[in-house]
């Protein structure tokens, strides 16, 4: 396992012979790569497959923007096949997978706020697929996101797993979870009906009331026959054909939702899971996963008061508990997941083959393996490493070049300089 | 938990058996580190060790000089004063040792901080360095005054009104100045001729009123130490057009400033790079800018920029609430600048030395050199991976963090409660 880390001696020279040698491979190459239909041979130094094998060096074919051949020698397709040759160090890795995301979706919020059960919103329809935020993501190595609605209400909606790039197939299942949540936020801002003329006269107020909610309207679709239900969305959840996520974080919460489980038979997917290491027993049993909120490297408690645990994922993972990652900065999220104690494998599974999988959508992405989408991130060095940059992002088996820094387009923005406009940020690695 | 450093002799430590990343340009292979009296006595290969000296064994760890920090507004029980126009006051008053900051600074290697008034102020009074080991500001305390902070960021208002504030109180600053000159130069001319008189006419009684001597305000004083170059001016500089007034300011009233730029600045680097200032960065390093016309975002990425334009630079880290993970961090900062190109070797001076020298206090921290406070870190691992963690931080001798008994670290990691808690 250690044999994978990379000399942090050799860093410095590799990352300067990267950015040159990365400029002029886009500068030359770039355009030429922008077609799916060619095949492609990328050769690195290592290539974690997220399948049990770590190839060093390993060799991977892309073939009409899905993944051919992965070996530690492939030979290429036919004399047309493109060849990148990354340099010394460099690792290939599958595109990372978010299994819970907000980001890309519309600027009018994630949340219905008139209603509280709205299990038929689909997040597919707030795509925006301009939006920057998708770019920000596959620049941090993001391939795939599973899109959900917000958190703010009982039953959010259903969630819609997608490619962060428009290659032109990046819907992989505008159908997905329910996503329901146990906490407090859905009674965030609902006020008493003394004010009937606001649109915040909804229900609930307090946490036994979100907890009602769910309950009865899991009752009422219960009885419910499968035509003349209200809820269609959440009748194919009580009959396992749909699976449900529901977002929550202190102990007692998942507790609860163990217990609503019990009572509708579900198999839920556990979301935010802030305190999931104070029931990890009850969880390794029930077979329930867990996709954690991200970490933050300074908190000691959460929202709700949770209390964190830092090294929880490594707490889950002895105690036989499946969990994924998820974040805007996943690289980073994982990095410091791996510094807080899990091993170097989980952590990259937990970035990828596992939220994949978790997903159901292991057949397409999370992996180097034939006949999966060609999503790949080739990295300098070590992708646990804070000093490795990423050289470019695959998805689809297009090759899309890392943005360049702001000294390369400098010269042009001068005029904007010391301009008093507002300027919008965003903070991001 | 922290003894006082200025107890009495302590007994000497040698840190034997790791790699000494001394930051004089020499790193020593299993190497020894002597700290006697809370200095470095020795550093070097196969150094003899006292008998009656603690052993820390280092095998396989790495020790370095301390982090310091060079601009913090943590660590105090408030980081402005109402009051907008102080250069008067202290942090030194204001300092809380038991603030969660040092324990936090303590377990992250920071061995030396200037607490810095916020930048919610005009003038905001003045900076010091010290330690973040002990239990009481007096036993603290590296460099008393390190500059007086003056923010150009308007605290309510706009920008025309908050620089008219501050020329104003400069200007006044400054003729007070040029008049207590210019009665210095009469009472001078007076006394002299006085003198003269005298020796012409003995023993005749001086008729001339004698020029009343204004006591200075704590004001004025510390205007005039502004002024005459005496107090640094740390100028926080919000955007990047707040970087030419600084230069204005600096250029007209003749100030040995040192800049904190927060990351718009990042427009003004060339400017910066001209006046040679010594610059913090902000603490977000890496973000995207969205153009206020195109809408077009763009990455930015601070310490590539400032380094092409060849400005030094040192880090800060975010105090709270920042969605960059690991900005809490020295290191992470660090490692940041060199994932975007700059030099090991750089990032760790950026982390040490660097900073010393800023704040005029090289001649104590910032290397592993014989004379120099015994101010080190013992890291797991080489300084700027993921993976490393600080074993023990040591600040002026004494052992102030040890990962080992670090109750709460504990918690964190393993999701138990302890007893201690």
């Amino acid at each position: 396992m250690e044999q994978l880390c990379l000399r942090s001696k050799n860093m410095k020279r590799l990352i300067i012979q990267f950015t040159t040698a990365g400029l002029i491979f886009f500068l030359l190459a770039a355009p030429q790569l922008a077609h799916a239909e060619d095949s492609i041979l990328i050769s690195a130094d290592t290539v974690y497959t997220m399948n049990g094998k770590t190839l060093s060096p390993g060799q991977v074919l892309v073939v009409d923007g899905k993944i051919k051949a992965v070996g530690k020698t492939v030979s290429a397709a036919d004399s047309s096949t493109q060849e990148i040759k990354l340099g010394p160090g460099s690792v290939l890795m599958p595109g990372l997978v978010d299994p819970y995301s907000q980001t890309g979706l519309g600027d009018d919020g994630t949340d219905e706020r008139t209603e509280e059960i709205t299990p038929n919103f689909k997040a597919i329809h707030s795509v925006d697929w301009e939006k920057s935020a998708l770019r920000r993501q596959r620049e941090n190595g993001t391939t795939t996101m599973c899109v959900s609605p917000g958190r703010q209400n009982v039953f959010g909606g259903i969630t819609a797993i997608i490619k962060t790039y428009d290659a032109g197939n990046p819907i992989l299942n505008e159908d997905g979870a329910l996503i329901a949540s146990m906490c407090s936020d859905p009674t965030a801002s609902n006020r008493s009906r003394s004010r009937p003329d606001t649109i915040f006269v909804r229900q609930p107020t307090n946490r036994m009331g979100v907890v009602w909610m769910l309950r009865s309207t899991f009752d009422k679709v219960n009885r419910a026959s499968a035509g003349e239900s209200e809820f269609p969305e959440i009748k194919q959840v009580l009959t396992g054909k749909r699976p449900l996520m529901i977002y929550a974080r202190m102990s007692h919460d998942i507790t609860t939702v163990e217990t609503l489980a019990n009572t509708f038979k579900l198999s839920p997917i556990i979301v935010g899971g802030h305190e999931a290491y104070k029931v990890k027993e009850m969880l390794a049993e029930r077979k329930y996963p867990v996709i954690l909120d991200r970490i933050d490297t300074r908190a000691t408690t959460g929202a709700e008061q949770s209390k964190l645990c830092w090294n929880q994922a490594a707490v889950l993972d002895q105690a036989g508990v499946t969990f994924a990652l998820c974040g805007n900065d996943l690289l980073d999220q994982a990095r410091f997941v791996h510094r807080h104690g899990l091993s170097r494998e989980k952590t990259l599974a937990a970035i990828t083959a596992t939220p994949a999988k978790l997903l159901g959508v292991q057949d397409k992405v999370g992996m180097i393996k034939p006949k999966l989408d060609a999503d790949l991130i080739a990295f300098s060095g070590d992708p646990l490493d804070l000093t490795s940059r990423i050289q470019w992002v695959m998805v689809n088996g297009q090759v899309l070049a890392h943005s360049k820094s702001i000294t390369e387009t400098n010269e042009k923005n001068n005029d904007a300089k010391l301009g008093g406009d507002s300027v919008k940020t965003k903070e991001g690695n | 938990m922290v003894a006082g450093s200025f107890s009495v002799a302590q007994k000497p430590i040698a840190i034997k058996g790791g790699k000494v990343i001394t930051m004089t340009g020499e790193t020593i292979e299993n190497g020894t580190v002597i700290v006697r009296d809370g200095r470095i006595a020795a550093v070097g290969k196969d150094l003899k060790v006292p008998v009656e000296a603690q052993i820390i064994d280092a095998t396989d760890q790495v020790v370095m000089p301390g982090f310091v920090e060079a601009h913090t507004s943590s660590g105090m029980s408030q980081a402005n004063e109402t009051n907008q126009t102080v250069p008067y006051l202290s942090v030194i008053d204001s300092i809380d040792p038991m603030n969660s900051y040092f324990r936090d600074a303590r377990r992250n290697g920071i061995t030396s901080v200037a607490i810095t008034p916020g930048n919610s102020t005009l003038i905001g009074g003045q900076a010091a360095v010290i330690k973040t080991g002990g239990d009481f500001v007096d036993e603290m305390i590296l460099k008393p005054v390190a500059g007086i902070k003056i923010s150009l960021r308007p605290v309510s208002g706009g920008r025309m009104s908050h620089l008219a504030k501050l020329r104003k109180a400069l200007d006044a600053a400054k003729k007070k100045l040029a008049d207590k000159a210019e009665a210095k130069k009469d009472k001078d001319k007076k006394e002299s001729a006085d003198k003269k008189k005298d020796t012409d006419k003995e023993k005749k009684p001086s008729t001339a009123t004698q020029p009343e001597t204004k006591v200075e305000s704590e004001l004025d004083k510390a205007m005039f130490a502004l002024l005459e170059g005496e107090i640094p001016a740390i100028i926080y500089c919000e955007k990047a057009m707040d970087v030419g007034q600084a230069i204005r300011l600096i250029k007209e009233y003749k100030l040995d400033a040192k800049m904190v730029l927060g990351r718009d600045c990042h427009k003004a680097a060339a400017q910066v790079a001209q006046m040679d200032l010594p610059v913090v960065l902000d603490s977000t390093m890496v973000y995207w800018e969205e153009d206020p016309r195109t809408k077009e975002e763009k990455k930015i990425v601070l310490p590539e920029i400032f380094r092409e334009h060849g400005v030094k630079f040192v880090f800060q880290v975010a105090r709270s609430n920042s969605q960059t993970l690991g900005s809490n961090f020295l290191w992470y900062q660090a490692a940041t600048a060199v994932k975007y190109g700059m030099s090991e070797q750089d990032a760790l001076e950026a982390l040490t030395i660097l900073p010393a020298k800023l704040h005029g206090v090289e001649k104590f921290v910032g290397t592993i050199e014989k004379g120099k406070d015994a101010d080190l870190v013992i890291l797991s691992g080489d300084p700027l991976k993921v993976g490393t963690w600080v074993d023990k931080t040591i600040v002026s001798g004494e052992v102030v963090y040890e990962k080992d008994k670090d109750e709460q670290l504990k918690r964190l990691l393993t999701g138990e409660e302890t007893d201690s808690e």
